[in-house]
């Protein structure tokens, strides 16, 4: 009886493991590896030793694109591309699905960091990956890849930013 | 005299509060033009039932069977629909959904919304999608294209 309890036990914790979430902070961000508007293959492993924000956003996303001035005020501040000094940048997922949409909305806010889409809207593997419910989204990861922030926004992101850049 | 002023000032204000207050609520839509997703979901998959013209006014046309026009927010947009509420019986069901966002970030539902009430459809109906397309209609399974 006991053997059995304890063969239950463990059956039940193994589920409660599976179903744990992945996208947490200390956990290590899932692979992204999708195309560019240019039609480039860009990975997320590849920005490593950098501090990357990953925002999940969509052209059609109204409040997505309302974030996206002040994205470019991050990254303008914390992307020191003049100095030789790239340690942060911005992996853009956009979960569209229309090439000319995602395209108008990036040369119309100036979004000058990577950009990439599958272009499969809500049925994207990586929005189910990131366990994405609503946009926008975002994830904050260190320079070992490792998850440091869900969903920041405003000061908070700011600082967070910042706080990892210094260490 | 000053009394009088002074009412006439407490008057124009409740008036005009109460006058922002009917603003803000105002929506091209009533409670009962607002249709369940779980009752679309049961006419589509039911083969005996009388389909509805649903129309994508949002990002994709999701659901099965349905139309897309494309982001109500376009004027282009608005110009396609109003061309195919043209060809369409006045009494028939249409059906609208966007799904984008919640209701009260949505820019596409209230221009096309205001059209067909415009355009006098007695059956007018806007898909209740509180929170957006994926958590109210992909992840319960109902019918996609």
């Amino acid at each position: 009886m006991r053997r059995l309890i304890v063969v239950f036990a463990l059956f039940i914790s193994a589920n409660v493991i599976a179903q744990e979430s992945q996208i947490k902070i200390g956990r290590k961000a899932p692979e992204i590896a999708l195309p560019s508007l240019t039609g480039d293959n860009i990975s997320l492993s590849a920005q490593k030793g950098k501090v990357v924000l990953v925002d999940f956003w969509a052209s059609w996303c109204a409040p997505c694109v309302e974030e996206q001035p002040e994205l470019r005020k991050l990254y303008n501040q914390f992307n020191k591309s003049g100095n030789n000094t790239k340690n942060f940048e911005i992996f853009g997922v956009s979960l569209d699905s229309k090439k000319p949409a995602w395209e108008k909305t990036v040369r119309k806010y100036k979004i000058n960091w990577i950009q990439v889409s599958d272009l499969k809207f809500w049925t994207s593997p990586v929005a189910k990956t990131y366990e994405i419910e609503a946009l926008p989204f975002n994830v904050l990861l260190d320079k070992k890849g490792t998850i440091v922030g869900v969903n920041l926004h405003g000061k908070e992101l700011e600082d967070a930013i910042e706080a990892e850049l210094a260490k | 005299m000053k009394n009088i002023k002074q009412y006439l000032l407490l008057f124009s204000l409740i008036l005009l509060s109460a006058g922002l207050r009917a603003q803000e609520k105002a929506e091209p839509w009533t409670a009962s033009q607002l249709m369940p997703t779980s009752e679309l979901a049961a006419l589509i998959n039911d083969p005996a039932a009388k389909k509805p013209l649903i129309i994508n006014i949002g990002p994709q046309a999701v659901i099965k069977g349905s139309v897309d026009v494309g982001p109500g927010q376009e004027k282009d947009n608005i110009k396609k629909l109003e061309k195919m509420l043209s060809k369409e019986d006045k009494n028939r069901e249409v059906v609208l959904y966007c799904g984008c966002c919640p209701f009260d970030k949505c820019p596409n539902i209230r221009p096309a919304f205001s059209l067909i009430k415009e355009k006098g459809f007695t059956k007018a109906k806007l898909l209740d999608v509180p929170k957006n397309i994926k958590t109210n209609w992909i992840d319960p399974g109902y019918p996609v294209n």
